[in-house]
């Protein structure tokens, strides 16, 4: 729906969660109602000469503060005018020709109102009277964010050079009960402008241009001092955004925007182990496909002949049939979408290509029989018991009999697909679930967790394999458990039924199900000895878990056929040379 | 080119001087009429005679003298009297002048010398209205070609307009030939170029390179987004405050160089090399090149 205010730069929902509040480019602040079925605009407050840039809701729900350009505004809520205009100074203690933006503003429930603006300041208004309480110069570029606890006793702020503030607040001295707000830790781990910052009760979270995720818990919070109270930096994405079509030898990326098409180069050259062996033939991008509209593609998948497309934004579902003809490929849209078929977490295709398995972000799945040129719908399964998760994921086995579905908090559920009824259902774990596959012959199903478990449940039996129990009675090596990123893809391969092949961002691993398992005490990751050890040894390192981490960061690793594995690397230094440029420091020596 | 109107004494038409202005004085003038290319061309037009303000005193009436000598001629110019000099015009009023002071008989003169007199004046005059025709009809026909030519720099040169219509032809052959043909090759393209396969078949050719220099572009306006006011200036506004001329940002090539400068051993930067320097000098040497390699092809073969 339009605001009918031009475009909006901030909102903020009221404590109660019953209105919203939207600032627009025009300066006007607008409310509306929250009802279950509908937003409804309610009225406009008093419109402000420039545009609002940030927002603020007092606790108690009666005042707003809002920033703009040069000043701050306090509203009445009933009455919706402005109480006081504070104006903001253009520089600390100075006279400055740029004009001053309020980046973010916080409304306290004694009536303070915390404000962050572009000349580096923090600020603390009293919003009774209108006038400035305090002031901090904390940076020399623009402090962008703002986020207050819970208890309102501690905020905190990012700047643009990349640093993170934490302001608490202490008192005065040991056994004084007057209290004041100091800035007490400041953190270094962005290089480029921090946009957003989020104060949980134990951590400090920012997210800024340099595409990294900081979560920085607070020592005093933390209970206990363990590997979970580390810093944390999350850098990829956990979930797959490459789809492999084995058969024909390509591969689909996808990006926020457009969904890319290449097919795998080739070589004729031989070589020894751990050669670089020269193309002979190259990789050839065969089709870039652009999506319609602002939104972003939430998912996306090719079925494993090459020949059909789909992908699917918030609002929209699209499936493209591929021609190959010669050398040219020839792209057709499917038009006329049913109606059900809306906005999809999850896409899959089976793997004789014939079917199409569909997640809605409603919780039913959906199965559609493909045919030359058009669709059937065949069945949907309905959302079972337990709320709908965000993330789902889905699984086919090679045979084409069964589904796995991983969308509920109920577990995640297997469907015959042969029959459309649901199967069984693996019990339900307190993580939720980042990886999903199928073997191909023994039909076991292998589950990969955000704790980094790995479980295997065999589907035909309907109860976990002995070597799933084994090794959770063991338990996994610590090493094992302390990696940074989930497991996002699992293969296996069609002659070698002992083998799982996992990988994870920095590392793929090979589980060889016959071999013994490691204990804490053995190493976990022992690449290969060299030959002139004698084979006792050998044997005696050897252990099931079989990792390289030659191939980092991984996107994206399969197995084509028998002898071929594709892996997709994104090497951070390609994507730092293509963000924004960073505020500039002057580092000695330089 | 200007008229330049030049009053001249009589005796300047003969080159000799005299300030002094006299009744009955015929005024003639040399006129510069502009040639069409060449020098001007100096043309002796007759002028209505005016008559003096002051009244002649009779001294100087009486004034005796010989036109035919120096002297004379000089007397002859006091009284304002033509002498009978080379490019003399016989005038009537001096000729009644002449009869007043000269009280010899008139002097004897032939038909045929008066004759040819008026035959020569005849001529004269017809070659004088002569001249002046075709010196107005050059002048016409000046007026003509620049008007013509202000014209035709208003609209745009033949070329131009040749091409225009040329190119708007085959782009509609074009569009016809696309919406008729599945082509794979020509989807294939298009399909890379990032569009639907439904808009490859109604995008005709959107930019079309019309002219010798280029200046210009022919778009189509279905192919340009719709512009919002407001949603551009606030592009515009957190474009201008975070990257904007205030703002103390560094390069990407400089951040990711920073940390080379502070090794140990120094490193040079990421992006040492800058590849778009000189992009015109290595145009023209490479031109050069081809033809220098021209020419030595040629000449080694002689």
């Amino acid at each position: 729906m339009d605001a009918f205010g031009g475009p909006i730069w901030s909102m903020a929902a009221s404590p109660s969660g019953s209105q919203l509040l939207v600032g627009c480019e025009d300066g006007s602040v607008k409310l509306f109602q929250i009802t279950p079925d509908k937003i409804q605009f309610e009225r406009n407050f008093d419109r402000q000469k420039s545009r609002i840039l940030s927002l603020s809701w007092h606790p108690a729900g009666t005042h707003i503060a809002a920033g703009s350009i040069d000043y701050i505004s306090v509203f009445d809520v009933k009455s919706g005018s402005a109480i006081h205009k504070m104006l903001v100074d253009r520089q600390y203690m100075g006279v400055s020709k740029r004009k001053c933006i309020v980046w973010g503003v916080a409304f306290l429930s004694d009536g303070t109102v915390i404000s962050a603006d572009s000349a580096g300041k923090v600020q603390f208004w009293d919003s009774a009277t209108g006038t400035l309480v305090k002031n901090h110069l904390i940076a020399d570029a623009d402090v962008q964010s703002i986020a207050v606890s819970d208890q309102e006793d501690s905020f905190v702020v990012g700047t643009a050079e990349g640093t993170v503030f934490h302001f608490q607040l202490v008192s005065v001295t040991s056994n004084s009960s007057e209290k004041q707000w100091v800035r007490t830790k400041p953190f270094q781990h962005h290089t480029h402008d921090v946009r957003a910052v989020a104060h949980s009760p134990i951590a400090l979270i920012s997210g800024g241009t340099d595409t990294h995720l900081v979560i920085r818990p607070l020592m005093e919070k933390v209970e206990v001092k363990n590997y979970d109270a580390a810093l944390r930096k999350i850098t990829f994405p956990h979930r797959r955004l490459v789809s492999c079509a084995k058969k024909k030898q390509l591969l689909l990326f996808q990006f926020a925007h457009h969904l890319e098409l290449w097919r795998l180069g080739s070589t004729v050259a031989t070589g020894k182990n751990g050669d670089t062996l020269p193309l002979s033939k190259n990789a050839d991008h065969l089709l870039h496909l652009k999506t319609k509209g602002p939104e972003n593609i939430i998912c996306s998948c090719i079925s494993p002949c090459g020949s059909w497309i789909a992908y699917s934004t918030a609002s929209r579902f699209f499936l493209y049939r591929l021609n190959y003809e010669h050398d040219n490929i020839n792209l057709q849209r499917v038009s006329k979408m049913p109606a059900f078929l809306r906005s999809a977490l999850q896409i899959l295709f089976s793997e004789d290509s014939a079917k199409l398995f569909v997640a809605s972000n409603q919780g039913s799945l959906h199965v559609i029989r493909l045919l030359e040129g058009s669709f059937k719908h065949l069945h949907t399964f309905q959302p079972q018991s337990g709320t709908v998760e965000s993330m789902c994921l889905l699984a086919v086995s090679p045979d084409g009999n069964w589904l796995a579905a991983s969308g509920t908090s109920a577990g995640v559920h297997v469907y015959n697909v042969k029959q459309l009824k649901l199967h069984c259902t693996v019990p339900a774990y307190n993580f939720p679930v980042t990886a999903l596959a199928i073997a191909p012959n023994t039909n076991n199903l292998v589950i990969a967790h955000s704790d980094q478990q790995v479980f295997e449940y065999s589907i035909p039996d309907k109860q976990y394999t002995q070597w799933s129990r084994t090794i959770q009675k063991q338990g996994f090596h610590h090493l094992w458990l302390q990696r940074d990123t989930p497991i996002t893809h699992i293969s296996f391969h069609p002659k070698r039924p002992m083998h799982i092949l996992l990988h994870d961002a920095y590392m793929f691993c090979i589980i060889d199900k016959s071999l013994p398992l490691p204990n804490d005490k053995t190493l976990l990751y022992n690449p290969l000895p060299p030959t002139n050890e004698s084979d006792i040894i050998r044997r005696r390192t050897a252990h099931a878990f079989k990792i390289s981490k030659k191939y980092k960061p991984l996107l994206f690793m399969d197995l084509l056929d028998e002898r071929t594995l594709v892996a997709v690397e994104r090497p951070l230094d390609d994507i730092i040379a293509q963000l924004p440029p960073p505020i500039k420091k002057k580092k000695f020596g330089t | 080119m200007r008229l330049c109107i030049a009053q001249w004494g009589l005796g300047s038409c003969r080159g000799r001087q005299n300030p002094r202005r006299l009744p009955f004085t015929s005024r003639s003038a040399c006129v510069l009429i502009p040639g069409q290319r060449s020098g001007a061309a100096w043309v002796m037009v007759q002028l209505r005679p005016r008559a003096s303000r002051a009244p002649v005193s009779a001294s100087a009436m009486v004034d005796e003298g010989q036109p035919a000598s120096e002297e004379e001629a000089e007397h002859g110019l006091l009284l304002g009297q033509p002498s009978s000099g080379a490019a003399a015009e016989p005038l009537e009023e001096d000729e009644e002048g002449d009869d007043e002071l000269d009280d010899e008989a008139p002097e004897e003169l032939t038909f045929a010398s008066a004759q040819a007199e008026a035959k020569e004046e005849e001529r004269r005059v017809r070659e004088t209205v002569r001249r002046d025709k075709t010196l107005l009809k050059e002048k016409r026909k000046r007026r003509e070609e620049l008007f013509i030519e202000q014209k035709k720099r208003k609209l745009l040169p033949d070329t131009i307009l040749e091409k225009l219509t040329t190119a708007s032809q085959t782009s509609v052959k074009k569009s016809l030939a696309k919406l008729k043909e599945v082509n794979l090759q020509k989807k294939n393209e298009e399909c890379e170029k990032g569009s639907d396969s439904k808009k490859a078949k109604e995008k005709v050719q959107k930019v079309q390179t019309v002219g010798q220099n280029k200046s210009y572009l022919a778009v189509r306006l279905k192919d340009q987004d719709l512009r919002d006011s407001r949603q551009e200036a606030a592009k515009a506004f957190i474009q201008n405050c975070l990257y904007g001329p205030g703002t103390n940002r560094t390069t990407v090539n400089k951040f990711l160089s920073l940390d080379s400068k502070r090794l140990p051993v120094k490193k040079a930067a990421a992006q040492f090399l800058n590849n778009a320097w000189g992009s015109q000098k290595k145009q023209n040497a490479k031109r050069f090149r081809r033809r220098w390699m021209v020419r030595k092809m040629k000449t080694s073969k002689k």
